[in-house]
């Protein structure tokens, strides 16, 4: 294989699924708030918890449909540039693709079409079950996605037949360990990702001062409520998995911790077991993001346990500006661990792209370097302008405010403005 | 179980081609429909309340693919690169433009976002053109075909029938000063048996890439099927179901403006 067209297609996968996962952690995380909010709505009937359904599911929608079409890409990347991965795995980790597909995306998308364009169209009862379809779904995809990633990090289940792998216990396959701790503990950062989005754009309206005081307190108080036992979860399920990872994976963590000693033992005894090579990830790249993921924990919990305090009193929530600002730039926060928490687990993993069975230089596909340049300049590009049109259009959106909200607008108010022609 | 995994990829990409391929064909037509902003919002309303439920039967689609066909998706994929990738830059530009067009209310930024929806639009009918041409290379490990001119006309044919698919759904769902417009378009025929007649156009698209596939050659493992397949029955009439339901709530016509 040419080995320009594989660091072309690692960089191309590379930039797909971190793109992809910026987006899904708020997507999930927004999805759960978003569910609750309606579930408040449709109970209590109050106009607030209906404003701030309206309100907080637009931000969703920008991100959810801008974020959706990076996943669309990455699902056929599988084929376009790793055709050596489907044609040795694809008997055990296509299925899993295939059920994700089907058994949630399927759903999801039907039902989020549903969502925005069932309201004032639907009965309330039945529009919410169609938010609680979207989230339970979309954590379903998670777990889905989560079981073709595990069996790349730990396979299970299966046994070698000739040149490819053949299933034989699909339920080591789905109770994989590395499948279900990382599917807890990304869990857990999709909710600490979108309580503090939920808390910093509540934030920056109470330091501007909106009018809309009710709205935000509610909004940043639950933002917080949730972010704090969510870093605490994050926390707790990424130590647990450590010693797991240890396992399955030393060179993974001996990377991390940057062992010299450890990491020469592990190369020679995959000498001594594959044959000649190097076996070992990039100290600097999994070191580096695995200290960056967990550096972050502690100014997240203390601001966390900070506002948790501060909330408490309503006049503080409402005029501490200095505070506002601090949770208005914690935004970013939670997707940069969440960026350098994948970072370290696929960086450690390489250079397997299934652990101990195929090499990530052995799965690319038999394309030109020039045609993988050209594909990765376009989705490149296409990506990097769907991140800032994102950014650009959720700030925009978030800072005008509930009052500008035309999701699930009545049908008179929606068309006030085309009668004021 | 192999049949029953054909069948299943038959049901999804053939789902797929009617489906999105009536959303993929109204976008094409997005300007020569809608004169106008105004109109252009309606075009667009026509296509929004039901495209996430349409394009995801394209997902499904190479989700079963992988699933049930593994070595054949890295095979057909690999071999179609250059379609594939246009094909996807051009999804990927149409959602974008669907999914922006609304959220900015300024002319400029909607007129951009329809450019995007009807040049993505256009883009995906040109990939899956240039798909239905070069389905007969895959397998055999070739890095795609290099079209002659019989081929792009073949291709360029291809796209044709997705916009007069288009043509006949925007039929269905559009009445007014638009709905007028498509009627004279399409002339005498009327706007259901246009749609009949497109989707039965459409299908023989799916059919022409799929008959020339080495489907039963490279279905997945034994194990494989067993577990999937059947799991795969199990979910499809919940699918099946959703979308009746979903094509039930937007049954009527579009009578004004949507979301998007």
């Amino acid at each position: 294989m040419d080995a320009e067209t594989l660091d072309l297609a690692r960089w191309q996968f590379a930039l797909t699924a971190g793109a992809h996962f910026l987006f899904v952690a708020l997507t999930l995380g927004l999805s759960v708030l978003l569910a609750f909010m309606q579930t408040a709505a449709t109970f209590t009937r109050k106009p607030v918890h209906r404003r701030m359904t309206r309100f907080w599911g637009q931000l969703y929608l920008i991100n959810y449909g801008l974020g959706i079409v990076t996943g669309l890409v990455m699902e056929f990347q599988f084929g376009l540039s790793w055709s050596g991965l489907t044609h040795y795995a694809g008997n055990v980790f296509g299925a899993s693709l295939a059920m994700e597909t089907l058994v949630a995306f399927f759903i999801e998308s039907t039902f989020l079409g549903l969502w925005i364009f069932g309201w004032n169209k639907v009965n309330r009862w039945v529009h919410l079950a169609f938010i609680w379809i979207v989230t339970i779904t979309a954590y379903a995809s998670a777990y889905w996605i989560l079981v073709t990633n595990g069996f790349l990090q730990h396979p299970t289940g299966y046994t070698v037949d000739g040149d490819g792998l053949r299933l034989v216990d699909a339920v080591a396959v789905l109770t994989n360990p590395s499948t279900l701790y990382a599917f807890f503990h990304i869990l857990g950062g999709a909710m600490v990702v979108g309580g503090f989005f939920l808390a910093g754009i509540s934030a920056f309206h109470l330091f501007r001062r909106t009018p809309e005081h009710d709205f935000f307190v509610r909004s940043l108080r639950t933002g917080i409520a949730v972010a704090v036992p969510a870093v605490m979860f994050t926390v707790v399920s990424g130590g647990i998995q450590m010693g797991y990872v240890r396992q399955i994976q030393p060179a993974k963590m001996a990377a991390f911790s940057g062992s010299e000693s450890e990491l020469a033992a592990l190369q020679a005894e995959a000498v001594a077991r594959f044959g000649p090579g190097d076996y070992l990830p990039s100290v600097a790249a999994v070191r580096g993001a695995g200290l960056t993921m967990i550096m972050l924990f502690l100014p997240l919990l203390l601001l966390g346990g900070i506002s948790l305090l501060l909330m408490a009193f309503r006049p503080v929530v409402l005029r501490f500006r200095l505070w506002h600002a601090v949770l208005m730039a914690a935004i970013p926060l939670p997707f940069v661990a969440m960026i350098a928490g994948w970072v370290f687990r696929e960086m450690g993993r390489q250079p397997w792209v299934v652990t101990g069975l195929l090499k990530t230089s052995d799965a690319v596909s038999d394309v030109s370097p020039t045609a993988m340049r050209a594909s990765l300049i376009a989705f490149g590009s296409v990506f990097a302008l769907l991140l800032l049109v994102n950014y650009w259009l959720l700030f925009r959106t978030a800072a005008r405010g509930p009052a500008a909200a035309t999701l699930g607008a009545e049908p008179a108010e929606a068309a006030g403005p085309v009668l004021a022609y | 179980m192999e049949y029953a995994a054909v069948a299943l990829l038959a049901l999804y990409g053939l789902g797929y081609l009617v489906l999105g391929g009536a959303d993929i064909g109204a976008g094409m037509l997005l300007f020569a429909l809608g004169k106008g902003d105004r109109e252009r919002r309606l075009v667009v309303s026509a296509i929004a309340p039901a495209f996430l439920g349409t394009e995801v039967w394209l997902v499904a689609t190479a989700g079963v693919l992988v699933g049930a066909f593994p070595s054949l998706e890295g095979e057909l994929l690999t071999a179609l690169f250059p379609a594939v990738v246009t094909l996807l830059i051009g999804w990927v530009v149409r959602d974008v433009g669907l999914w922006s067009r609304g959220r900015v209310d300024a002319r400029g930024w909607r007129t951009v976002c329809d450019v995007a929806v009807c040049a993505g639009s256009w883009t995906v009918a040109g990939a899956w053109g240039l798909v239905f041409v070069g389905a007969g290379e895959a397998g055999i490990g070739r890095a795609g075909p290099v079209p002659g001119i019989g081929s792009l006309m073949l291709a360029a044919l291809v796209a044709a029938v997705f916009a007069c698919h288009g043509l006949g759904y925007a039929g269905l769902r559009l009445g007014g000063a638009v709905g007028a417009r498509v009627a004279r378009t399409a002339g005498r025929i009327g706007a259901w048996r246009l749609y009949a007649l497109t989707s039965a156009a459409m299908a023989l698209v799916g059919l022409g890439i799929g008959t020339r596939l080495p489907l039963l050659e490279t279905v997945a493992d034994g194990a494989t099927l067993a577990v999937l397949v059947p799991a795969l029955l199990v979910v499809t009439p919940f699918l099946l179901a959703a979308q009746a339901g979903m094509w039930w709530l937007f049954r009527g016509r579009v009578r004004g403006p949507g979301y998007f």
